[in-house]
Formats: structure tokens, sequence, C-alpha cells
């Protein structure tokens, strides 16, 4: 049982006052480019996922506190949740080196 | 078999034997319908063993007869059932369970009875049944296998399972502590006292029903006293702590990710069925997340392992030990102490004091010397060193021990000739001890193996949880009390941040020194393993030294395989007595060392807990939340079937007299149809969205423009998830420019909620708007029929009702009886119907004004099920019945709310994918049986070509399908592949019994124009 | 006042009290109206708009409330905002701040009979709580004052901690399950089932 904490209201809880909502940073391509999407690209963004072991960047809803959706960073080997960061925000740098190993 | 000679008695040694039992308060219970007498603070297995009783159960797999082995949670054998009907409840060790006056124990795995079992003959032919045995024979043919399981599983298995409903209540509670001490033993109490001591909230559980472990059971002193009385002064001082929680009877049944523990409490099994409280939790489920852990909770004696060790009076020697000073039971009368290391010989001591005459003690160590050992000699017991039993005799039925046969240890591992036989009725053993390293282990933590204790200790973790004492591999009292005092405090310290206030001094501790201990994994009876003589390591799986011999040899070489295999370590006990053994045989059997063979993980829970804390309160009338409208005392007491709907329970239809089903539902159909309905929709989805971007936000949600939508008009729509499948419809309105109020279907109404949210904040949180669900604010009800505008009229109200004021998909608010409401002209069941959306405290007065006002026009409550069928007739789609998630709005003709000049919405593009626009989709049809009396099932399969038996090429099923009471005659519609290209076609459903066949036509059948709606 | 009558989500069980043998006090509140407000706490002319209607400053730290008057204004998000009001005064601060609020970006919605409040009072009242929910009621900085939502006996519901010695915290439940977490705490709070956490305890057997 994950212990999670929010990184905009810092409501601290069990992963049941959460909602899982997979990995992060997938990029939606008909958002900026509706009309010019392949098939492939299109699979991509919608089944293709890393599934590392190691760090992985996830999307998390403060279910039972502020009710926003903001990003953690958790090792999927060891569970330890390295960073909580917004939504918005880009991928962290620790994130990219990790996926580069 | 009087209870004498076995209770000792209280003038012994000044009283130092049965210190936690009353004898002055006696108690009855039973073991297989005979009665016995025990006294309160007795466990079942210390009332049975002072009554003589020896035998406790039969062994899994050979029904051998068992006896009990340990005293405490490890037991593997002696499980029983205890309670009876509502209380029946299967596989309690007799250890572990407190006696009370009445209580009903039954022994398990035997039949007809305990002392001769049927099965027993599996013990003769067992050379014939070794591990894999039943996954070798039973192989073929592989469709009998279900055959064979049920017989074998009869054969093979523990207790029964209830078959009267458990009448307890249980709960769960959650807490959060600063540290959590597992075990209540010295180092436990140690361990809180420091942490509570720096202010530190703290949560010390033990599974027994008192603490101090082995105090009572140790030699040295802490400080000036005695163990226990050390252990006393400790646990009073934690009780008058109001920062301090002590959780007797409480097991810690696993530690999982981020310190999270679980620990069940067992609040009235100790009590007399009778003066149990029904409103008592029976166990309490505890759900604690700790900042830090800290595990105390001691370590198991091993067993050694040697010719017909299961027999019934072979006991572990600590456990000997813990009967005769706890409860005043000595087990037998002539005891044989059999040891690899010096503990055993407290055992001895406590025996020879207690009256039991101890005349040996075989020790498979050399010569060897300590001061326990010069106490044993100076007591006149002889010590045989490396020595061996190498075989028990019994008894016939092996029921009870006569003997012990004695045998030298050879450079080969091998043993010889016996060269002695000792009378006795008792054996104690002890082949070292393992730390019940089982919570460190559950999340991440790895073991290291000890060459000194032969034994696997904590290592490494990343959790914030440590071992403390003996479950640390520390069995030295002044190394426990140091080390747990260390690290209690440093628990606490770096959990609160407070240090502690005045250096608190913690108490020195000594005690004898111990000579160490040897290693001895197996000692063969003399001759071929398999001659019918057995060495048990896992006494619950009946997994002998022949059988991890046997699966080394044919390749279970890992033991990850090897338990898989021989089933070692698995069932109620885990292996807390088997696993190290096992593992030295298997080393020892590969040629290579433990650590090389490696170590199986322990897994939770650390001992069996109920499934009713695991349920806890969700149980009986609180198994799920039920959600009620605010029309539902109505509805009770107008004889309404109520309808599970996700978790609402809404109205399906209202029995008048003596009506079934059917009958009601074309009654209230049929009023409907020709006067006037009223149904309470109050579970669909409501959902508010407000701002300047709320039009375009919609338009990117549905498939259909949002934002083109007038003020005071209604609009269908349709939602798509990203594969472009659709998941959800529903009526939108714009109540003004910048303000929508979204419907959804009952059942998606949070998950809606959670979608739009997840979308503005994660995809578009540059749109300004405001998204608040409002459904649990309002009643809504649908008011329908052609005098539907009657009754409305009638009431008092601020809104123009006429046709030429309130047209269709029209919305108005005002005050309808003087309640603010809303209104909107739409409809589901195809006639003339007027939604209301009241505040839902005013829902229930509304209704039953509508009632009123409805009388003379004959206003009908109707429910779901009409209503379905009066959609279906309309060729209205229903979402769960024609989607199922693979299902797209092309799919079921609704081609025309898909929008094709929106530049992007959630769908559109997946749309364009090949496979969503090929000419296989299963479309849409209407379907009319060729008896117009024929219903088909739902679900059912059409066929390409009618065979005589499957397989036949299905094109399509049946998604809805109702008796139509208005056409008088059943409709249906199907998806069915290049439906619409089939118009006119007839197909064939095959059912279990006949086949029916039915027309493919356009899916309205009923007013196609919308006459009656437009009314 | 409408012509109709006002029937709660617990009207029905009002009766059933007085032969409970509960180990606290229990009751739902019928004299509040509630609002659902939302804006952004970094915007300033809403929050400046809503405080002069409300006579306080809303709350921006998050799960803590403040009362004004007969005002209760509970932190629900850093844009939401649920404000308990008196019943007679209710209608009058619903228009006020709907006017207010016009010109803003804000949502203004009339939540009265969405929830039932359920007023639980006595010194056992969170230990009661902690049956329900993953949140630990009983650690020290719950408090007066403090607001937090829960996963309550599998509902959502939101805890507000209004006064303590003895300990009265109100539970909202949205309408439709206020009748299934009634029976809950019938079970659960039954005097027979108190657990008595961190408190001075009876020494137990060594």
């Amino acid at each position: 049982m994950l212990l999670i904490k929010c990184p905009i209201c810092d409501c601290e809880g069990d992963e049941t006052d959460f909602h899982y909502g997979g990995e992060g940073h997938i990029q939606r391509p008909t958002s900026s480019n509706p009309d010019k999407v392949g098939d492939e690209a299109q699979r991509d963004y919608l089944y293709v996922r890393k599934n590392p072991r190691g760090l992985h960047s996830e999307r998390w809803l403060c279910e039972r506190g502020c009710g926003k959706w903001f990003h953690a960073l958790r090792d999927t080997a060891t569970m330890v949740i390295s960073k909580t960061y917004l939504i918005t925000d880009k991928p962290p740098a620790e994130l990219k080196k990790a996926g580069k190993k | 078999m009087s209870g004498k000679p076995y209770r000792i008695p209280s003038s012994r040694s000044q009283g130092a034997f049965g210190r936690l039992i009353d004898r002055d308060a006696a108690l009855s219970f039973t073991f297989d319908d005979k009665t016995y007498t025990g006294f309160k603070g007795d466990t079942l297995a210390s009332a049975l063993l002072a009554n003589g009783v020896r035998l406790f159960g039969r062994s899994f797999k050979y029904h051998r007869p068992r006896g009990v082995i340990a005293a405490g949670p490890e037991e593997p054998n002696a499980l029983v059932s205890v309670g009876s009907g509502a209380t029946h409840e299967p596989n309690n060790r007799i250890t572990d369970v407190e006696l009370y006056d009445g209580l009903v124990a039954t022994s398990q795995n035997r039949w007809p009875s305990l002392a001769f079992d049927v099965s027993a003959i599996n013990n003769t032919f067992s050379r014939l049944i070794p591990s894999g045995f039943y996954y070798k024979t039973f192989m073929w043919p592989a469709k009998l296998w279900p055959h064979y399981e049920h017989i074998i599983r009869h054969a093979a298995g523990l207790g029964t399972a209830p078959q009267e409903e458990d009448e307890a209540v249980y709960e769960q509670v959650h807490v959060n502590c600063d540290v959590l001490i597992a075990g209540g033993g010295i180092a436990g109490l140690a361990a809180a006292l420091a942490a509570a001591e720096v202010g530190a909230r703290v949560i010390i559980a033990d599974l027994s029903p008192r603490f101090g472990g082995a105090a009572d059971c140790i030699d040295g002193k802490i400080d000036s006293a005695a163990p226990l009385a050390w252990a006393k002064k400790a646990v009073k001082k934690l009780a008058a702590m109001d920062n301090v929680y002590i959780l007797p009877r409480t097991t810690v049944t696993g530690h999982y990710d981020h310190n999270w523990v679980l620990m069940c409490e067992r609040l009235s099994d100790h009590i007399s069925e009778a003066d149990r409280l029904a409103n008592r939790p029976r166990h309490r489920l505890w759900k604690v997340r700790a900042k830090k852990v800290i595990v105390a909770t001691g370590a198991f004696e091993r067993p050694l392992t040697f010719a017909n060790n299961d027999r019934p009076g072979v006991m572990l020697a600590s456990a000997a030990r813990s009967y005769a000073t706890r409860y005043g039971v000595t087990p037998g009368e002539r005891a044989v102490i059999f040891t690899n290391n010096d503990d055993a010989y407290l055992t001895a001591l406590t025996l020879q004091d207690a009256g039991v005459s101890v005349p040996k003690i075989i020790d498979v160590r050399e010569d060897t010397k300590s001061a326990l050992i010069s106490r044993a000699e100076d007591a006149g017991i002889e010590i045989i060193h490396s020595s061996v039993i190498s075989n028990v005799e019994t008894s016939f039925g092996g029921t009870s021990i006569e003997g012990v046969q004695i045998a030298t240890r050879t450079a080969t591992g091998r043993l010889a000739q016996p060269f002695a036989r000792i009378e006795c009725d008792l054996v104690c053993m002890s082949g070292g001890w393992n730390p019940a390293v089982h919570l460190f282990a559950h999340v991440n933590g790895s073991v290291r193996f000890d060459d000194t204790l032969q034994t696997f200790r904590p290592d490494q973790t990343s959790e914030a949880i440590v071992a403390i004492g003996a479950a640390n591999g520390h069995f030295d009292l002044s190394t426990t009390i140091d080390e747990s005092f260390d690290k209690g405090y440093a628990a606490g310290k770096s959990a609160t941040g407070k240090s502690r206030p005045k250096k608190a001094v913690p108490p020195k501790a000594r005690q004898d020194e111990r000579s160490p201990l040897e290693a001895l994994w197996f000692a063969p009876a003399k001759g071929s393993l398999n001659e019918g003589n057995k060495h048990f390591i896992d006494f619950q799986n009946d997994v002998t030294a022949a059988d991890i011999e046997l699966a080394a040899r044919e390749g279970y070489r890992s033991v990850e395989h090897l338990k898989r295999y021989t089933t070692l370590g698995m069932a109620t006990d885990q292996g807390k007595t088997s696993n190290i053994s096992a593992l030295g045989i298997l080393a020892d059997t590969l040629n290579t060392t433990i650590p090389a063979a490696g170590a199986t993980r322990f897994r939770p829970p650390f001992t069996p807990f109920s499934l009713g804390s695991i349920a806890g309160t969700q149980a009986k009338h609180l198994f799920q939340p039920v959600r009620r409208t605010p029309i539902a005392t109505w509805h009770h007491d107008n004889n309404c079937d109520m309808e599970p709907v996700g978790l609402w329970r809404r109205p399906f239809c209202y029995r008048h007299g003596t009506e079934d089903r059917q009958a009601a539902i074309t009654r209230e159909i049929l009023a409907t149809r020709e006067k006037a309905g009223i149904i309470d929709l109050s579970s669909l989805g409501k959902i508010e969205v407000k701002g300047p971007d709320a039009g375009v936000f919609l338009d990117r949600i549905y498939s259909n423009v949002f934002s083109t939508l007038k003020p005071g008009r209604c609009r269908y729509g349709l939602m798509m998830n990203e594969d472009g499948f659709l998941f959800d419809d529903g009526v939108t309105v714009r109540l003004a420019e910048d303000h929508f109020l979204m419907h959804t279907t009952s059942g998606n109404a949070d998950r809606i909620v959670g979608w739009l949210e997840e979308w503005h904040q994660t995809e578009w949180p540059d749109l300004k708007l405001f998204i608040t669900p409002v459904t649990e604010n309002y009643t809504q009800f649908a008011v329908a029929g052609p005098h539907s505008r009657d009754i409305l009229q009638k009431l008092e109200s601020t809104i123009d009702f006429s046709r030429e004021a309130f047209t269709p998909l029209d919305y108005k608010s005002g005050e309808l009886c003087g309640v603010p409401v809303r209104i909107y002209r739409i409809s589901f069941s195809g006639e003339l119907s007027y939604e209301i959306s009241v505040p839902a405290n005013y829902g229930l007065a509304m209704w039953q004004a509508l009632m009123v006002a409805g009388k003379e026009f004959g206003l009908t409550a109707y429910g779901t099920e009409p209503l379905h069928v009066m959609r279906a007739e309309k060729g209205f789609i229903a979402i769960g019945d024609e989607t199922d998630g693979t299902v797209t709005p092309l799919d079921l003709d609704l081609g025309w709310a898909v929008s094709k000049k929106k530049v992007d919405y959630i769908g559109k593009r997946s749309l364009q994918r090949s496979f969503l626009k090929g000419d296989e989709r299963k479309e849409m049809v209407g379907l009319l049986t060729d008896d117009p009396k024929e219903v088909l099932p739902d679900g059912c399969y059409a066929v390409e070509q009618l065979l005589d038996k499957p397989p036949m090429k299905m094109i399509g099923h049946v998604s809805s399908s109702y008796y139509s009471p208005t056409l008088n005659r059943s409709i249906a519609f199907g998806l069915i592949k290049n439906g619409r290209a089939r118009m006119g076609d007839t197909l064939q459903f095959p059912l279990e019994d006949k086949v029916v066949s039915a027309k493919v036509v356009s899916p309205v059948f009923y007013d196609s124009e919308g006459e009656r709606q437009n009314a | 006042m409408p012509d109709l009558d006002r029937n709660l989500a617990l009207s029905h069980r009002h009766q059933e009290m007085e032969n409970q043998a509960l180990g606290i006090e229990m009751s739902e509140r019928d004299d509040v109206g509630m609002i659902d407000l939302r804006g952004k706490a970094d915007d300033k002319a809403f929050m400046k708009n809503a405080a002069t209607v409300l006579g306080v400053e809303l709350p921006t730290d998050p799960r803590t409330s403040i009362k004004k008057g007969g005002i209760d204004i509970l932190w629900l998000s850093i844009d939401q905002w649920l404000i308990t009001t008196p019943l007679k005064s209710h209608d009058k601060t619903l228009s006020a701040l709907t006017k207010k609020l016009t010109k803003n970006h804000a949502l203004v919605c009339d939540m009265s009979d969405a929830r039932s409040i359920i007023r639980l009072s006595g010194d056992r009242v969170r230990e009661v709580l902690i049956k329900g929910c993953s949140f630990d009621a009983t650690q020290p900085d719950f408090k007066p004052g403090t607001v937090r939502r829960l996963l309550f006996a599998e509902v959502a519901a939101l805890a507000h901690f209004v006064d303590s010695n003895p300990d009265v915290i109100d539970l909202y439940v949205f309408r439709s399950y206020a009748n299934y977490v009634w029976e809950w705490l019938l079970q659960t709070a039954h005097e027979d089932a108190g657990v008595g956490l961190f408190q001075v305890q009876d020494a137990p057997v060594v």
C-alpha cells in the first residue's frame, strides 16, 4: 500500500486516496496536429507503453484531496516514489537519464 | 486419564509451575464429543495434554497419527475445528486456542475417527506415493483430472468450511503511528519503552494473550530482576502511557510497501460463546501505517530430522518447557532430550524440576562445556555426546512412544548400529533456532546465512523496518536488551524528530554464556531411506527427507521449484518449522552450502486470519453501499420491485395486487402511452460546466457540436473514448451562454465527471471552465404521455407549459408548487414528455403533488423496464445494451451525431482506423420474429447458415429484446454483420432447444415520425 | 417558502435514534444550506468579491475551514469551497454571491440538497471514523477546523472537525449514500465496539 503525497495540496495518504492514471507524458498527437496523424502514431499513443523496471513516470489523481492530477516518479522495483510534480511540467532530467540506460 | 499425573501439583517448587492457569477456575470443554476439564488460562493444547490426550490429528497425505510439537503459532500438526454451526472454524492451531467454558473442538482429516483412520493405509503404501506422485500418476487422460482431483482432495485436505452463516461482526481500523512493534517479548518491550520515552506514538502487538514472550522460560537477570519480573514492570509502565497502545491477541500478519502493516486482533475468540457480545467485533483488522517498524517476533525452534520424528510424544524442547512452566502440564512422565545446542538443557532442568524423569540428554556435539551443561550434569542427568536418536519405537498404530534407539554419528553422516535403547514417553528435540524473519522479508527484506547460528538472519531492506532480539539472531539476553533499547530509541527519535529529554539508562542484563550449536540436518535411520521409516521435515505437508532427496535427484535444484514440487513450506504454517532443515538437506544432497542453495521468500500472512476480518464491515446489509433516490420511501410503500443499477436501487416496476412482473410492465406501458406515466430518473448523472470555453470543451468531449446550441435548448450527444468506441450518451442543456448542464447515464455519472476533469486538467488546461457534478442535488422525474401537459398545467407554476411556449427540446426554469425547478422537454419514451428537475429535499413532496394532480388523468408510476421497452419501441439505443466497449456510433447508425466539420474531438482520429471502417462491422438493426409471441433471449446469436450441430458461423447477436404491449408482439435489436445490407432478410437464431427465425427490419418500431413526442 | 414538505436524506430514520446503544451521539443536521463555489484562489478579483459577500476571505490553506457568523467555509481544493449557511439566510447569501461574481470566472451552485450532514459527537467519534477510512482521524494534527475528504465506508465523504471536548465532527456524504452510511455507523459506533486507542490501559497479562 503506497503512501503518496500530492504536490499541489500536500495531502498525504494511502494509494486508495489517489487514482492511478498510467504512464505520464504520453503526447496526444491529434491535439496539436489533428489532420496529419499516421496510423502508427495513433497506435503508439493509444496502446504502446514503456513498462520499465526502475524509474517510471506516472500520473496520479489526488482524489481525496484537491482533485487535481499530478505526476510521480516511482521506482517500479523498490516502490520508492522519489518525486512528484505538476501535470503540466515537462519530464524531469532524471527520467530522461533513466530512459537512456 | 483423570487429569493427573500430567498436571503438576501447585505445591511443587513453590508454585513455579502453571503460572498462567487459575486452578480454582475449572472449565469444561469437548474434543471429538468427549468432555474434558481444563483451567482458565489454559490453551486448548495444554488442557488436552493435561488430560492425557496425545493424538490431535491425522497427517495430510499419509494420515499418520500426529500430536502437538510446538506451543505457539508454528504448530504444524495439531489443527482442529473450533466452534459449531455458525461459529465453526477449521484449521485452528490448538496451541493458539485459548480455553473457554463450553469450547467445542473437533479433529480434522480423519475418517471415521481419529483413533481409527481408514486412509492411514496410505502410510503402508507410502513407498508408492512419493513427491510428485499425483502429478505423475494422474496425468492421463487429462479430462479425468477433475474426478481424480475431487477424490484426492477429499482424502488429503484440511478442515471443512462452515456450512452456516457467520453471525459475528467484523471491522477494520486504520491508524498511523510512529513506531510499530511486532512482538511483545523482552526485545519488543524494551524497544517500546525506549521509543515511548521519546514521545513517539507506539503500537506494540503480540499474537498471544500475554506479553513477555520467553521471559518466563529463560535464565539470566535484567538489572537484578528475573526476566519475567522485569517484563511485568515494563508492561505496567507502557500501559500507563497514553502514547502507547498495547494490543494482545493481535497477530501482525503482513508487512507491505511503505511500511503498511496488517494486524488481526481477536476480540472475542477467548470468551465462551454465551458471553460474547453480539455487537462487539469478533476480529478487528488493523491497517497501520508506521514510520518505523520493529520486528521483535522472536525465533522458532527447529525440529531435528530422524526416523519417525513425527510420532505423538516427540515435541520441541522449548514447547515442553513452556507447557510445564506456564500451564503446569507435563507432556510425559519420562523424557529424553535430543539436541544440538545448549537451550534444550534448560528444558531438561525444568522438566526434572517439575517431577518428570529425565534420564538422558542425547547431544549431537562432542564433549562440550558450558555453565548450563554443568548444571544438567550436577542435576544427575546423563549426557550422551556425539550421538543421535536413530529411531522412535511406538505402540501399535504409532499413537504413543515407548522408547528411542540411540546411535553414534559416523564421519560419513550415516549412522552406526544403535547401541542403546531408552524407554520414554516423551522426546524433546532441539535443532537450533530460526529467527522469525517473516515480517522483515515480506517486502524487499533480504536475509543472510549466519554460520554460527546455522540459519538466516535479516540483512538489507529498502523499507524503514528493523529486527531486534531473537528475530535478529540475538539469543543472548544482554545483547538483546542493549540492541532493543538502542533501536527502539533510534526509531522513536527518527520518527518524531525528538530526543530523549533525559538520557535514561538502559538496564544491564546478563545470562550464562552458551556453547555453540552444531548443525545436524538429518539423522537417517539405519538402512535405506525408504524402508518403512520416515524422517519428516514438513509435518503439515508430509514432506520427508527422502522427498527432498528425490526432488533434488529429479532436477528440482532451485528451492522455489523444490517447494512447489514437494509442497514443502506450503499450507497454513508456511514452513515455520521446516524451511531451514529442508535447505540443509537440499544443500547436503547437492553437495553445496545452504546460502548457495538459496532461500524461499516468506509471503504474508504470517499466520492465516479470518475472511471475516478481510471483509470487515462489508458484509450482509453493509456488503456494499446502496444508493437511494429521494423517492425511495414512496417506491417502497407502493410495492415496487427495485433493480440494482450500479449501486443505485431503481424502480423496475410496481406490482398491483396479484400482478406478476409482466402484467405490471404491460399496465405501466399502456398507461403511459394512452394517458400519462411518471418515472423516477434521479440517478441520471448531472454535471454543470461553466466558463467562457465551456462550449469549445463540450465540442471536444462529444462527437457532435454543442457550441452552436442556443441557451434554453437541449441536444442529445454521444461520447466516445479515445479508441473511437461509444461509451456514454445523454442530453445536454445550455442553461446560459457560458453555462451547460450535461446528463449522463446512471452508471457512468461519476466516471464521466472524472473523465471531464482529466481531459480538462491534463490535455486542455488552458480552457477556462469549471466542472461540478450536481447529480445528488436534484431529483428528476419524467412525466410522459398524452396527458402530461394537462397535469403540469394543473399545478401552480411560473412556467408556461402550452404547446406554443414550451416546444420539443426546450428548457425552462421557474417554480412549480413554489419550488424552483428546471424542466426539459425531452423524451426517452417517445411520448409527449417533460423531465422535471427538483431540489432533492423537495423531490418526494413534488412526486406526491404530481400523483395527486395526475389522478384524474390516470397518471401511473412506471419503472425502468417499461421505460426500456418504450425506448426500444422507438428505436433508441441504451448504453450497456447496444454498446459493449467495441461498438462505434457508426455501427449504431448514429452517424448524424458524429461531426465531420469539427477539427478534433475525442475518438475522431480512431474512427478512421481501417478496421473500424471496413464492411465487416456489426450494425444495429431491428429484428421481428416470425412468431410474434416469441421473445428472443438477450445475447443469443444469429448464424450465417443453420447446421445440424455447432460450430456454426455466427454473424451477430441480440442486444435488446422485449415483448411490446404497444405493438402486441416481440421486438428486438441485433448487432449483425453488415446488418443494414440485410434489410428484409430472415436470420436464424439457434437456441438450446429450438431455432427462432427473425426478419431484419428498421430498428424504429413505433411512431417513426415522432408525432407523439412532438404533440 | 415552498408549499411542499422538505424531506432530508435521513428523515425516515430520525425516529429510531432513541433505542440505540451507541458510544457516540449521531444526528442529521437539518438547519443548513450549502453552496459549492468554484473560482481560482489566484484570481484576486474573484477572491475579493467572494470575501465582500461572505465577510471573510476564503481559506486557501489546504484542509482548513473558516467560520464567520453562522457561515462555515470549507476548503475543498485550490479552486473549490463548500459554504454552509444557516437555512434562514441561505437564499440571500446564494443570490448575493451569484450576483457579485457574475463578471468573475466562477461557478456558484446551490448544493443544499446534494449532501446529508451527519453530526457525530462524543469522545469516541474519532475512533469510529478510523473504522471507515484510511485517514487516521486520531492523529494529533486532526483538530477543530480541519476538513478532510475521505473514502468513508466505501463512500465519498468529507469530515469537518467542528469542535473538541467533546469532539464534534460533521460527516458530509452525498444524499443517496446517507442511509447506507447511517446503517454502517449504527454497527461500528455501537457501545460494545469501542477501541480505546492511545489511552491509559489496563496492563495486559504478562
